[in-house]
């Protein structure tokens, strides 16, 4: 039974988890442009690369902007975070073996104790966020089911994974549960709040190209 | 947690009739229609990806000076307008509007401060400005600031200037001029001159004198300048911030034909912040320019020019520090903060900046249009911004007595601030300073 | 005697070499000395209890040297360690730990039984 089910999830669920990803994604930023094109021409038209670049690279610098600067806190989470929850799937070694097993691809690995540290950061720093939507008022307010929603997908890949690599509950269930939280996680990333990983390059550029080339202005 | 509920409703007649007259298919309808017709990609973006971090609210001066209320964080203005708008496909009722309205029009300055806070780089004024582009379509509009663009629409000018009170008003103040500097003309539409210069309407209507004092600097500069007799000598545009675009493109055109007309080489602007706005972002790109048609020099820069090049100098200098206020569309919004300060330190012994300054400065809350909306909406400009007053005071503890404010709307808004918190701070413009202390060699001897 | 004494040997030596075979039983799991550093728990491996489960008479494909010209496995001797031909390090041929993965998960997919995710082999 198990491995029917395991079989099922790594393999006919996690292709279309990632066709989904992939199609939407090129959906996505495909629709958004053509939908730029015909109606935010004029942002087209400012949006310059130097600008762009020297945009994301100041915002990609903790407390390197004005917004940074004013709430630490979120500053250091957020930086943590999105590090952590960008390389563990990529380098976590049980992952870098099934890279190399399935398609043959060999990347170097994250030691096993540092891997552990940083899921431990994405799930803390996800505990963070969901303290904010509780008891800060100015993100409690504005928050809605969708945020939590999306907060859980985020996370849950990682407690379960957690979970699971250190065999704490039942490990069959744990794995299923890890692969098709992970695999929500990725097929959701177009359709939800997630797309800012896709889009937000875009929006930081252009408001970055508004500023420096159009206001004569740092937007940090 | 308990969500705040809007209890602050301003009685305004504008909104109110305008709601009054609506119904739900209008409201939807209109909704619907601005939303496909004239948004697109850039706030289906805006609307998908902002993941409700809060970290803008600290760039709202509302916030701030509101103790962290989160209904006036910029992001917490947006879950109460545009974000319900598009969730809702535009069923929300006429209550709903009239908050809306209140919301965009007189909580909101536009003064993208908070871009500087958004890591996703979300532009809520533009939002916000397309939610008063909604509310504008429904006819929802404070009273005061439609009357302003009734005026536009009728006048071409803000104020209901009449042509033949503008030609008087220009006579009138080179007259007085004269008594002064006895060769000193205001020249009307002069051919090929180099600068046309254009103010906004509220010059000639009640503040005259800025046109007697920019006539004697350009006269002790030796400018080769006109000021038109015909409309399009109003630089203002406050159908920009009304949502009234169509009347914006009109007007802008209008201000820029008059100086293709007059074939001057660029056109110099007194010291006013939307205009400028007008000018290089928005009225132009209504126009199809993606700069201005004929080059636009605002006060800051011409005045820095003016002491740089010597053609002005300063007999005296202010004594005592001064401070400087940032108008959010010539500094934030075109990087003159270098230039200000330049002129700011050739007028002045010592120069006390606020904190935070420069493209980082606290809006005035009265720019964006809120002034603009009149005497109902005064309290919440006045209460929404104690953090312009901490700033002043603070450098009123260090011995400021004087502010340097080269925007009409941050001198109203901040007049007013310094009135009601009692702060004993004189509001000057540069022009006020270097008319007041420049050598003048073509006056009179007293 | 001549044809004795080849025989005395050879069932000499067929005891020397079964004594690692008795030995067998003692398998419990696949701790290859190989591998200096692991990474994981031994996998968990009970040979005897594997191939009476799993039916399995033949040493192959688990014990091989090489496949022939058909891409078969040729049979092996099971006194051979698996590290004598797979490397650690990636070499020429299939590494020592992919060797292992391939050779249980490969056969455990194929037959929907037996362990296939990590934690269920590299048990804590």
């Amino acid at each position: 039974m198990f491995n029917e089910i395991y079989e099922l999830v790594t393999g006919p669920l996690a292709w279309i988890g990632w066709g989904i990803f992939l199609l939407g994604s090129v959906y996505k930023l495909a629709s958004l442009w053509s939908l730029a094109k015909k109606k935010d021409t004029s942002s087209i038209y400012y949006t310059k690369a130097k600008f762009g670049l020297r945009s994301i690279a100041q915002w990609s610098l903790p407390f390197g902007t004005l917004g940074w600067r004013e709430t630490p806190s979120v500053t250091v989470v957020t930086f943590v975070f999105h590090i952590c929850l960008i390389l563990v799937p990529i380098f976590l070694s049980a992952h870098v073996i099934l890279w190399e097993e399935w398609f043959g691809v060999s990347i170097p690995a994250l030691p096993n104790h540092v891997a552990d540290v940083m899921t431990l950061l994405v799930i803390a720093g996800g505990t963070f966020f969901a303290w904010r939507r509780f008891s800060v008022p100015e993100v409690a307010f504005v928050t809605s089911g969708h945020d939590w929603f999306v907060l859980g997908v985020v996370v849950a890949p990682f407690l379960t994974g957690f979970l699971a690599y250190h065999q704490i509950f039942n490990y069959e269930v744990m794995i299923v549960l890890h692969v098709i939280t992970g695999i929500a996680w990725l097929a959701l990333i177009p359709f939800t709040r997630l797309s800012h990983m896709l889009v937000s390059w875009y929006s930081r550029a252009y408001i970055g190209s508004e500023f420096q080339g159009v206001r004569h202005c740092k937007d940090w | 947690m308990k969500k705040p509920v809007f209890d602050r409703k301003i009685e305004d007649i504008g909104l109110e009739t305008g709601t009054s007259r609506l119904t739900p298919e209008k409201i939807q309808e209109t909704i619907q229609n601005v939303l496909a017709s004239e948004t697109g990609a850039k706030l289906k973006v805006y609307h998908d990806t902002c993941v409700r971090c809060g970290l803008c609210s600290k760039a709202c001066h509302y916030y701030v000076s509101h103790d962290g209320d989160p209904t006036y964080s910029p992001v917490g203005k947006v879950v109460q307008t545009m974000a319900v708008m598009i969730d809702k496909k535009g069923k929300v009722d006429a209550d709903f509007i009239y908050r809306a309205a209140q919301i965009a029009y007189t909580e909101c300055n536009l003064c993208r401060r908070c871009i500087h806070y958004c890591p996703l780089g979300i532009d809520t004024g533009y939002i916000m400005s397309m939610v008063r582009r909604i509310c504008h379509k429904l006819g929802v509009t404070p009273q005061y600031i439609q009357d302003t663009a009734h005026s536009h629409s009728a006048t071409m000018n803000q104020m209901w200037v009449k042509d033949d009170e503008w030609i008087d008003s220009l006579l009138w103040q080179e007259e007085e001029a004269r008594d002064e500097f006895p060769d000193m003309r205001i020249p009307l539409d002069k051919e090929g001159a180099d600068i046309m210069y254009s103010v906004i309407a509220p010059e000639p209507k009640f503040r005259t004198h800025l046109i007697y004092q920019a006539g004697a600097i350009m006269h002790e500069a030796g400018a080769d300048w006109t000021m038109p007799t015909l409309h399009g000598w109003d630089n203002s545009d406050m159908a920009m911030f009304s949502g009234d675009f169509e009347i914006m493109g009109r007007l802008k055109r209008d201000h820029f034909e008059r100086a293709q007309k007059l074939k001057v080489n660029r056109i110099v602007m007194g010291e006013c912040g939307h205009a400028f706005r007008s000018v290089y972002d928005q009225g132009n790109r209504w126009l199809g320019w993606a700069d201005y048609p004929v080059e636009v020099v605002h006060s800051v820069e011409y005045f820095a020019d003016l002491l740089r090049t010597g053609k002005i100098k300063m007999a005296q200098k202010v004594k005592g520090p001064i401070t400087i206020q940032d108008p959010c569309n010539i500094i934030r919004g075109r990087g003159l903060m270098e230039d200000l300060r330049y002129v700011a330190h050739a007028i002045a012994d010592e120069v006390i900046e606020m904190t935070p300054s420069l493209e980082h400065n606290y809006c005035c809350a009265a720019g964006g249009g809120v002034i603009n909306c009149g005497p109902p909406f005064k309290n919440v400009r006045v209460n929404g911004n104690k953090a312009k007053a901490d700033q002043l005071r603070r450098v009123k503890e260090q011995g400021v007595d004087l502010c340097l404010c080269p925007c009409h709307n941050c001198h109203g808004g901040l007049e007013d601030i310094i009135h009601s918190n009692e702060l004993g701070i004189d509001l000057k413009f540069i022009g006020d300073i270097i008319y007041a202390n420049m050598v003048k060699t073509k006056a009179v001897e007293e | 005697m001549k044809k004795i004494i080849p025989a005395l040997l050879a069932m000499v030596l067929v005891l020397v070499f079964m004594l690692p075979a008795f030995g067998q039983e003692d398998i419990v799991e696949l701790k290859d000395p190989a591998f200096t550093a692991p990474k994981r728990p031994a996998a968990v491996f009970k040979h005897d209890e594997h191939n009476e489960l799993a039916q399995i008479d033949d040493c192959t494909p688990c014990h091989h040297e090489d496949v022939d010209e058909e891409g078969q496995f040729i049979e092996g001797d099971p006194d051979y360690k698996c590290a004598d031909c797979h490397t650690v390090e990636k070499g020429n041929g299939t590494p020592l730990q992919l060797a292992y993965h391939k050779m249980c998960i490969d056969c455990h997919t194929e037959k929907k039984a037996g362990p296939v995710a990590c934690g269920q082999c590299h048990v804590k």
